[in-house]
């Protein structure tokens, strides 16, 4: 079927949005943004400078105490404004999406919608951020009352697999709480994040409240540096997250940061197959295997694992893949020829190791795309769980199948591994399904569910080397990270 | 006529776009029915049928807007784009008689398309299943007045 159009074949040079103005990097140093499904430049991103982040540090220090003397009420409103602004423009964030990050179109307008959610989420800022108080209970005559109160400045380090969702698991609770904000937007997916911004000067937000600072690692280690900036927050990989969580740390810092996963799909013998398998192409191809929140492993208990097997490799061939832009597409390329690189890498590795693979994705080529970086969906048998694909994150998609013959023994497996983000169990006894949802160590947690991706008013959790700090992205967390209990005890004479 | 360009549906976005050409199809059709001089007698039901049939493609883009989720985001392999396709060349000169033949297939078509769909989407689709449902019982009870004719 035709192409749904791209909203522009080139952005140009980003910009950088500091204090309620496009501001132009004075770095001098851009890098490309390419087009993962065609291989085009579609924009340069500066690589901004140290002190460029510390100008806009000090605009959103210079903005937090008009902003937090904002009432809530009003603060909502403005975030309400946001969201009629972003449903008008709904399908050209999703489009620049696919654009520059390679998701399918239904994949995209899904996340633009959670996008969405958030800033719904945020907007019942008035009842989310109410304090607490107790008549007489510091004595007779004194009350005392917990205020819950905005700490300043703070800042989100971005990965590329969401380009528009992750920014919003954090910084409309940190501003609609009455703190201002700096994102650093992934330099390989910034066009969504800055097309979005020029939403939220739309919507009335004041100048400095939230400011976009293009570029790599200096602007977030000056992030992480500066004494204005009270909290950071991150996603990404895990070696990257445990470096934000201790700089950020030792520079007295709140972190919440995010790190990789491997994740277990269970498939028990009484499971509903049909629909299992549905649910699991979703949770293993989905956005091309790159989130956090993928299928990666999966695990067949006892006799089920012939006829599950032969069942979703044939289903997994059924797959589309191409440009995200066709709508009938299921899956697009993954993000760059690096990414590429390093996702068959791994299916080399697991092929030498003894893993058969019945389903190679390693040499796809889609018709019209040569450019692109497309892996194909991949099926690997005989995985044994000490073999380096049943360990690693792949960020790619690629299965890998084990045979055990108890939930025990996976329970035993999923526990092994140094990453703790999501575990799901196929089946329809409530026993079952007790038992793992409560022995489980994983943060987010799935029953008949594969993608186990929480909504805007849960957090999104994560355990062990998959999340590194104590409050999370999303919902009430996120309204208590980016707070702090003050009490007032109070006695009038 | 009216060109419609059916895709595959492998997806919730391409099945809803499947729905989107249905419905600018069976618009055309209805518009160009309402101007048949031989038709003229049912030419206020035709231009009605066809302000609803553009009232339902609005449905379904705010469908595909609002009620997508992510978390359940499955691929489609059980709908054959083949068994719903619809003939928009209007025919020239007919009657009322042959004008509502010709639109109760359209909504035949459409009708099995919705029904069938419904039922793939209710595992997939969660809150879309239900308004392809109703699209579907609505083009039946709009078959039954053709025929009716």
């Amino acid at each position: 079927m035709a192409l749904l159009s791209e909203v522009k074949k080139d952005y140009g040079k980003l910009k950088n949005y500091v204090n309620g103005e496009w501001v132009e990097s004075t770095s001098g140093k851009y890098i490309d943004i390419e087009n993962p499904t065609t291989g085009e430049i579609i924009g340069q991103v500066p690589m901004s400078s140290a002190d460029e982040t510390k100008a806009a540090i000090e605009a959103a220090h210079e903005a937090w105490w008009a902003w937090r003397e904002t009432p809530p009420i009003t603060r909502a409103r403005v975030f309400f404004k946001l969201k009629e602004i972003m449903e008008q423009h709904f399908e050209n964030i999703a489009r620049i999406m696919v654009q520059e990050q390679g998701k399918t179109i239904d994949e995209a307008r899904g996340e633009a919608r959670r996008t969405i959610e958030n800033v719904e989420t945020a907007a019942g800022v008035p009842t989310l951020m109410m304090g607490y108080n107790l008549e007489d209970g510091g004595a007779e005559g004194i009350d005392e009352d917990a205020v819950i109160s905005p700490l300043g400045v703070f800042g989100a380090v971005c990965p590329f697999n969401f380009p528009a969702m992750i920014p919003y698991w954090f910084w409309p609770y940190a501003v609609a709480t009455g703190n201002t904000y700096i994102i650093k937007p992934s330099s390989q997916v910034p066009l969504t994040q800055n097309y979005l911004t020029k939403l939220v000067e739309q919507a009335g937000f004041p100048p400095g409240v939230l400011n976009i600072v293009n570029g790599s690692h200096e602007v977030s280690d000056t992030m992480m540096e500066h004494p204005k900036v009270r909290g950071i927050s991150f996603v990404g990989s895990t070696p990257v997250a445990k470096y934000i969580y201790k700089h950020s740390a030792e520079n007295g810092k709140r972190v919440q940061a995010q790190g990789g996963a491997k994740n277990s799909l269970i498939v028990m013998p009484d499971a509903v197959l049909d629909r299992a398998i549905s649910n699991m192409l979703a949770s293993t191809y989905g956005c091309a295997g790159q989130r956090c929140l993928a299928g990666s492993n999966l695990i067949a208990i006892g006799d089920i694992a012939e006829p599950f097997i032969k069942s979703f490799v044939e289903r997994s061939k059924k797959i589309k893949v191409g440009y995200g832009l066709d709508e009938s597409v299921n899956m697009g390329p993954v993000v760059s020829a690096k990414a590429k690189s390093k996702i068959i890498e791994y299916i080399d590795g697991a092929e030498r190791e003894g893993a058969k693979v019945l389903l190679d994705g390693r040499k796809i080529k889609v018709p019209g795309y040569e450019k692109g970086h497309f892996v194909g969906p991949t099926v690997l048998d005989n995985v044994t769980p000490d073999m380096k694909i049943a360990k690693e994150e792949v960020f790619g998609p690629v299965v890998s199948v084990m045979k055990m013959n108890s939930m025990d023994e996976a329970l035993d497996f999923i526990h092994a591994s140094p990453f703790g983000n999501a575990a799901t169990i196929y089946t329809q006894s409530g026993k079952s399904a007790r038992e793992f949802r409560y022995r489980c160590q994983c943060g987010n947690v799935g029953i008949n569910v594969g993608l186990v991706a929480a909504m805007a008013y849960f957090p999104f959790a994560g355990y062990k080397d998959s999340f590194f700090g104590d409050l999370h992205g999303q919902g009430q967390d996120a309204i208590k990270f980016f707070t702090d209990r003050k009490v007032v005890i109070t006695r009038w004479f | 006529m009216v060109e419609c360009d059916f895709p595959e549906c492998n997806t919730f976005g391409s099945t809803i776009r499947f729905a989107l050409e249905l419905e600018k199809g069976a618009a055309g059709v209805y518009e160009e029915l309402a101007n048949e001089p031989h038709a003229a007698s049912a030419a206020e039901m035709f231009k009605a049928l066809a302000a609803s049939h553009k009232k339902r493609g609005e449905l379904l883009e705010f469908t595909r807007q609002q009620k997508l989720n992510e978390m359940i985001l499955e691929p489609i392999q059980d709908i054959r784009r083949e068994d719903y396709i619809i003939d928009t060349k209007t025919p020239k000169g007919v009657d009322v008689k042959g004008a509502a033949k010709f639109a109760a297939e359209i909504e035949a078509k459409s009708a099995k398309f919705y029904l069938d769909a419904a039922k793939i989407a209710k595992n997939l689709m969660a809150e879309a299943a239900r308004i392809m449902d109703k699209l579907g019982k609505e083009s039946l009870a709009n078959k039954a007045k053709l025929e009716a004719l």
